[in-house]
C-alpha cells in the first residue's frame, strides 16, 4: 500500500495530488549522449535545476516537446538533479527530439507504473538479459543496484545488439560496469563484424551457452528476442516467479484513465510495466 | 416474401453443400420485428437462420472487402443498392468479379427502421428514404435470381430537389444550415464504414499522425471530414443511401453527396454509378470535351 | 410525496435557473441530448436522450493547458473552467448509473482526473424515474434500478402528469428549498416501472467471460462489425480518451478528445505493431472490457442497459444478443 497518501495503489507514490496529473511540469534537456546512429540519453531536469521527479526503478516518464507531441519512456537512471531517459527515433516526438539541442525546454510528467520489485530483489544474484534499446528499463535497475551494491548478489550482463553499432551505453558495458565488484557483462552482436572480437549470435542462444543461474533474471527487449529467451530460461530451471519483464502498450495518459494500454483488466501504465512471468501467464496473450 | 425466404435458404443451401461457395453472406432477423442484421453462413445448416423480409435494408457489399484474400467462392444476396455496391468495387479494382455469386432478389423498397421504433409496433410503417429514392430496385447485375422482377415504377430522374431548394438559399442560410448539421457529428465514421465507394486501403481520416485532419471534434474539422468524404466519393456514389441511414446524429448526408451527383450530371453528362464496371469514372479521366469555365 | 404538475414544470427550472446554470434533456437538430434550459426549449420526459449526458463531465473534445513555445522556451499556462454550478434534471438510472461508473475511472486508482473532478464537483444532480422503458432499454437485467437512481442529489417520479420530487443528499435539499413554494405534499407512491421488451438475462455473465477469451464467439460475433465508433461514442460509460495538441504557430493548445477502442490507430505502436490487428480483437475488447475486466478491476459492469449502442449500431450488433451468446457458449 502507499504510504505517502490514501491513494490505494499497492506501491508508495511521490506524486501531489494537488497538481493534475495530466499536466506537466516545465522542464529542460540539461545533457545529450548520442547512444548509436538512432538512440540517444536525455538528461531532464525541472526549469529550476530540480529533479523532475524521484521515479524507482523501473518507472516511466511522460516527455513532451510542446509543439509536437507527447509519450512516455522508460527512466533509465537519475541523479541528483536529472533524470535520463534512452529514446530511440521511431515517429514524429521521437525524430523531433533528435534535433533539439541541450537547453531545450520539455514537459515531463510522471513517475508512473510499478517499477521493479526492489524488496524481492534484495540479496539475490540477478541476471539481466536486454537486447537494443530494451536495456533502457533494465539500465535503471542495474544502476540502483550498482549504487546500493551491498544489498545485492552477484550482477550479470547480457547484452545484444544488431551491429557494434547499434549497441546502447557503450561506456556502461566497456568501461563502468565491468569495474563494479562481482558484476559481469556479456555482450554480443547478430553478426560477424570488422573489429569485433567478441561474441557473436542471438541472445537466446547466448543466455543458453552461458548457462549461468543466477536467482532473479530480469529480460527487456524486443518482443521476439522475449518469446525465444523465456524457454531456455525455463529449460535453465528458473521458476515464472524469478522471471520478470516489462511491456509496452500503447499509452496516452500514463495514470490509467485513457484506457488504451490495457491487457485484460490490468492497466500496462499503472499496473506495469513490470510483470514477472508468472504475473504475465495470468493475461491475456494480446500485446 | 415468406416464400422467397424459403428460396434464399434453399438456394445458400446447395451453393454450401456443393462447395461452390466457402461462405453465404445474407440477413437474419435481429431483435425486435423491424431490425435485421446482417449474418455469414459457412455450414449448410445454418442456413436456416437467413430470411428475407421488408427489414433487410443492410447493403452487405462492403462485407466482400473483408473476404478479398479467401480461397474460393463467396455467395451475396444482393438487392438493387447491393448489386451496385458490389460493381463499385470490381470497377475499383477492390474486388474480383469472378470470387463472388450474386444471388439477386428484387426489392420491394424497405421500411424505415428509425421511423418504426418511434411509431410503435402497430403503426404503418412507412418505406426508408433511400428506398423511396431509388431507381434501380432490381439488381444490375446477378449470376443467379431469385424470385421475379417487379418492375417496380420508379423515378425517372434523380430526385434533387432538395438541393435546388439548398442552392436557392442565401450563403448565411446555407452556413448555417450545414454548421448546426455538422456541429452534431460524432465523427464516429460509420457513414464512412458503411459505404461500398469508401474502400480505401488506408483512409486519410485514420492517418492521424499527419495532421490532415486532427480528431478534435469541431465544426471546421467536421466539415473538412463531411466534405472531404463527399468529394471523394464524387462520382462513384451509388445513391445507396446508407451513409444517411447509419448516421447516429442524423445528419442528411445524401444533400451533399446528391449536389456532386447533381453538378457531374450538369457538367460531364447523366451518369448513374455502379450500373457497369468497364466504362471511365465521370471524374476517372480528362477529355478534350470537359467544361473549363473553371480554370 | 411533494409533486409539481409537468405542465408547470418550467416554472420550477426557471426558479432553479436563477441558482444554476441548468441543463434539461431536450430535442435538438434531429436528435437529442442536454442542453441549457430556456423557455423555449424542446424538453422530453417520455423517453431518454439519444446522446448521453457524458459530455457534460468528459466532453467530447477538452482543452487541458495551453504552452507558448519560443524558440527553445516553453510556457504552461493554465485553463480554467467556467465557474458556477450547474443542474442536470431528468437523468434516468441508466445515466446515473454510468456515472457511478466514471467516478470509479477518474477519481480512483491511485491518480485523480482533475478535469473530471472539477465538472462532477460543480454539477447537482436530479434523476428521473421511467415510466415506462424504450424498447431498446434492458437496465433491470444489468442491476439498475429505473425508479431510483444510484448518486443522484434528487430523485424525481414520473407520475402521469405529474412529477414526484424526494431530496437525497444534502445538495439535494437545498434544490428542493428553493422551489418548495412551488411544489404541494400528495400521498404518492415510488411507481412501478413498464414491461421491459428485451428480456436479458446477464446473471453470471462476467464470471462465464472469465475463461472465454479464446472463445470462437468473438469470430462469429465480430465478422459483420465495421469498426464505427458509433456504439462507444454513444455509450454512456465508454470513456477512453486520446490527448493531442493543435498547434497555431508558437500557440499550442493541448487537448483530449474521446477516442474509441474500435478503431485501428487505437492500438497501433511504433515498428507497425498492433496487439489489436483486426476487427475480432477489437469487438472482443468492447465486449470483455464492459462485461469482464471492468468488473474485474472495479467490481461492477461498464453496461447499464441503456440501449443507445443498439439503437445506433448500423449492423445491428446487439450486445443483448452477444450476451446470449456468452451465457450459452460452451
Ligand atoms: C512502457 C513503455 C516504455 C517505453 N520506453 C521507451 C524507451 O525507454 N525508449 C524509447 O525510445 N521508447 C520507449 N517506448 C516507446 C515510445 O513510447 C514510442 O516509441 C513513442 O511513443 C513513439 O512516439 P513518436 O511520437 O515518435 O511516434 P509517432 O509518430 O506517434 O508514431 C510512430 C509509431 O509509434 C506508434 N506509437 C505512438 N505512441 C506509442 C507508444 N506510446 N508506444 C508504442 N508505440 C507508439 C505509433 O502508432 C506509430 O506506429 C516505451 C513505450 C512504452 C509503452
Ligand atoms: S455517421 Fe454521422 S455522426 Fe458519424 S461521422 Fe458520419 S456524419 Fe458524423
Ligand atoms: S456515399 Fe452514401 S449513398 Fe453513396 S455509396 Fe456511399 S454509403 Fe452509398
Ligand atoms: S456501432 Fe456496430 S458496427 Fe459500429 S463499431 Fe459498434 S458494433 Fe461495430
Ligand atoms: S454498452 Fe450499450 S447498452 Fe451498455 S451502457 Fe453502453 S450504450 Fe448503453
Ligand atoms: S435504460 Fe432504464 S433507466 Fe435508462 S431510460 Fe431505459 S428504463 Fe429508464
Ligand atoms: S496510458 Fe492511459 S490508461 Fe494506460
Amino acid at each position: 500500500m502507499c504510504e505517502n497518501c490514501s491513494c490505494g495503489n499497492d506501491h508508495n507514490h511521490d506524486h501531489d495530488h494537488d497538481q493534475n496529473v495530466l499536466i506537466p511540469q516545465r522542464g529542460k534537456i540539461i545533457n545529450i549522449v548520442e547512444e548509436t546512429s538512432d538512440t540517444k540519453t536525455f538528461s531532464i531536469s525541472t526549469i529550476d535545476d530540480k529533479k523532475p521527479f524521484d521515479p524507482q526503478p523501473g518507472q516511466l516518464g511522460m516527455l513532451s516537446l510542446g509543439n509536437v507531441g507527447e509519450a512516455i519512456f522508460s527512466v533509465t537512471n537519475k541523479g541528483e538533479n536529472h533524470i535520463e531517459m534512452a529514446i530511440k527515433a521511431v515517429g514524429e516526438l521521437t525524430n523531433a527530439l533528435h534535433e533539439v539541442e541541450v537547453g531545450q525546454e520539455v514537459g515531463i510528467r510522471g513517475a508512473y507504473g510499478n517499477g521493479f520489485p526492489l524488496d524481492f530483489c534484495k540479496g539475490k544474484d540477478l541476471l539481466f538479459i536486454g537486447g537494443g534499446i530494451g536495456l533502457a528499463p533494465v539500465r535503471s535497475l542495474i544502476m540502483h543496484c550498482i549504487r546500493n551494491r551491498d544489498d545485492y548478489g552477484k550482477l550479470t550482463v547480457i547484452y545484444g545488439a544488431r551491429s557494434k553499432a547499434d549497441l546502447c551505453f557503450k561506456e556502461d558495458l566497456f568501461e563502468n560496469w565491468p569495474k563494479v565488484p562481482n558484476m559481469d557483462v556479456f555482450v554480443t552482436i547478430d553478426r560477424e563484424e570488422e573489429g569485433w572480437d567478441g561474441h557473436v549470435g542471438f541472445v537466446p542462444s547466448y543466455v543458453e551457452e552461458l548457462a549461468l543461474k543466477p536467482q532473479v533474471t530480469v529480460v527487456c527487449g524486443p518482443p521476439i528476442m522475449i518469446k525465444f529467451t523465456l524457454p531456455g530460461l525455463q529449460k535453465m530451471g528458473y521458476a515464472d516467479t524469478d522471471i520478470i519483464t516489462t511491456l509496452e502498450m500503447r499509452m496516452k495518459c500514463g495514470v490509467g484513465k485513457c484506457g488504451r494500454c490495457n491487457i485484460g483488466s490490468k492497466y500496462v501504465c499503472l499496473d506495469g510495466p513490470v510483470f514477472t512471468l508468472a504475473e504475465m501467464k495470468d493475461l491475456p496473450q494480446e500485446y | 416474401m415468406v416464400d422467397l425466404t424459403l428460396e434464399i435458404r434453399k438456394t445458400a443451401k446447395e451453393l454450401l453443400e456443393k462447395g461452390e461457395a466457402k461462405v453465404v453472406l445474407g440477413w437474419e432477423k435481429g431483435n425486435f420485428p423491424y431490425s435485421t442484421t446482417p449474418v455469414f453462413i459457412d455450414k449448410p445448416e445454418d442456413t436456416e437462420r437467413l430470411i428475407w423480409d421488408e427489414y433487410c435494408i443492410n447493403n452487405l457489399a462492403l462485407y466482400m472487402l473483408d473476404y478479398k484474400h479467401l480461397d474460393g467462392k463467396v455467395g451475396i444476396f444482393v438487392k438493387g443498392c447491393d448489386s451496385r455496391g458490389i460493381n463499385r468495387l470490381v470497377q475499383d479494382k477492390q474486388l474480383d468479379r469472378e470470387k463472388v455469386i450474386l444471388i439477386g432478389l428484387s426489392c420491394p423498397g424497405m421500411k424505415d427502421e428509425k421511423k418504426a421504433k418511434e411509431l410503435g409496433p402497430n403503426a404503418d410503417i412507412p418505406m426508408a428514404q433511400k428506398c423511396q429514392d431509388c431507381r434501380y430496385p432490381d439488381p444490375v447485375v446477378y449470376d443467379v435470381f431469385l424470385g421475379e422482377k417487379q418492375n417496380k415504377k420508379v423515378p425517372e430522374k434523380i430526385d434533387t430537389s432538395d438541393v435546388e431548394e439548398m442552392e436557392t438559399k442565401s450563403p448565411d442560410e446555407k452556413y448555417r444550415f450545414f454548421t448546426t448539421n455538422y456541429e452534431k457529428c460524432l465523427r464516429c465514421y460509420a457513414c464512412r464504414n458503411v459505404c461500398p465507394a469508401c474502400n480505401c486501403k488506408e483512409c486519410i481520416f485514420d492517418q492521424t499522425a499527419t495532421g490532415w485532419l486532427a480528431k478534435a471534434n469541431n465544426v471546421s474539422n467536421n466539415m473538412f471530414f463531411a466534405l472531404t468524404r463527399a468529394m471523394h466519393v464524387g462520382g462513384r456514389c451509388i445513391e445507396c443511401g446508407e451513409c444517411e441511414r447509419v448516421c447516429s446524429v442524423n445528419i442528411p448526408i445524401m444533400l451533399l453527396n446528391k449536389k456532386i451527383i447533381k453538378d457531374i450530371n450538369f457538367l460531364f453528362g447523366d451518369y448513374d454509378a455502379g450500373l457497369e464496371t468497364e466504362e471511365r469514372l465521370p471524374l476517372g479521366g480528362y477529355d478534350y470535351t470537359d467544361p473549363e469555365e473553371f480554370m | 410525496m411533494l409533486v409539481v404538475l409537468k405542465a408547470k414544470l418550467k416554472d420550477i427550472l426557471n426558479t432553479l435557473a436563477e441558482e444554476y446554470k441548468v441543463l434539461v434533456p431536450a430535442k435538438i437538430e434531429d436528435t437529442s441530448k442536454f442542453i441549457s434550459y430556456k423557455d423555449n426549449v424542446d424538453i422530453i420526459l417520455d423517453e431518454n436522450v439519444k446522446l448521453s449526458p457524458k459530455d457534460v463531465f468528459f466532453p467530447q473534445t477538452e482543452k487541458m493547458y495551453k504552452m507558448k513555445t519560443v524558440k527553445t522556451s516553453m510556457e504552461l499556462e493554465n485553463i480554467t473552467d467556467e465557474a458556477g454550478k450547474k443542474l442536470l434534471f431528468g437523468v434516468r438510472s441508466c445515466d446515473m448509473k454510468s456515472l457511478d461508473c466514471f467516478d470509479q475511472v477518474f477519481l480512483t486508482k491511485g491518480y485523480i482526473d482533475e478535469f473530471y473532478k472539477n465538472k462532477r464537483d460543480s454539477v447537482v444532480t436530479i434523476a428521473l424515474s421511467c415510466s415506462q422503458p424504450m424498447q431498446t432499454c434492458f437496465c433491470s437485467a444489468m442491476g439498475v434500478d429505473s425508479q431510483k437512481a444510484v448518486g443522484a442529489d434528487v430523485q424525481a417520479y414520473d407520475l402521469g402528469d405529474k412529477i414526484g420530487l424526494e431530496a437525497i443528499s444534502d445538495e439535494g435539499s437545498k434544490v428542493i428549498e428553493l422551489i418548495k413554494g412551488q411544489l404541494t405534499e400528495e400521498g404518492a407512491e415510488v411507481p412501478q416501472p413498464g414491461e421491459f421488451y428485451l428480456k436479458v438475462d446477464a446473471d453470471g455473465v462476467s464470471e462465464k467471460l472469465n475463461g472465454m477469451f479464446e472463445s470462437p464467439i468473438w469470430d462469429d460475433v465480430s465478422k459483420k462489425c465495421l469498426n464505427c465508433g458509433a456504439c462507444t461514442y454513444v455509450c454512456p460509460t465508454c470513456h477512453c480518451f486520446d490527448i493531442s495538441q493543435e498547434v497555431r504557430g508558437e500557440n499550442v493548445t493541448k487537448y483530449r478528445c474521446w477516442d474509441s477502442c474500435m478503431f485501428g490507430e487505437y492500438t497501433q505502436m511504433a515498428g507497425g505493431h498492433n496487439p489489436r490487428p483486426t476487427k475480432k480483437e477489437r469487438v472482443r475488447n468492447r465486449f470483455m472490457h464492459k462485461l469482464n475486466y471492468f468488473p474485474d478491476r472495479y467490481n461492477m459492469l461498464l453496461c447499464t442497459g441503456c440501449g443507445r449502442c443498439i439503437n445506433v449500431c448500423p449492423v445491428n450488433l446487439d450486445i443483448t444478443s452477444v450476451i446470449k451468446q456468452i451465457k450459452e457458449a460452451e
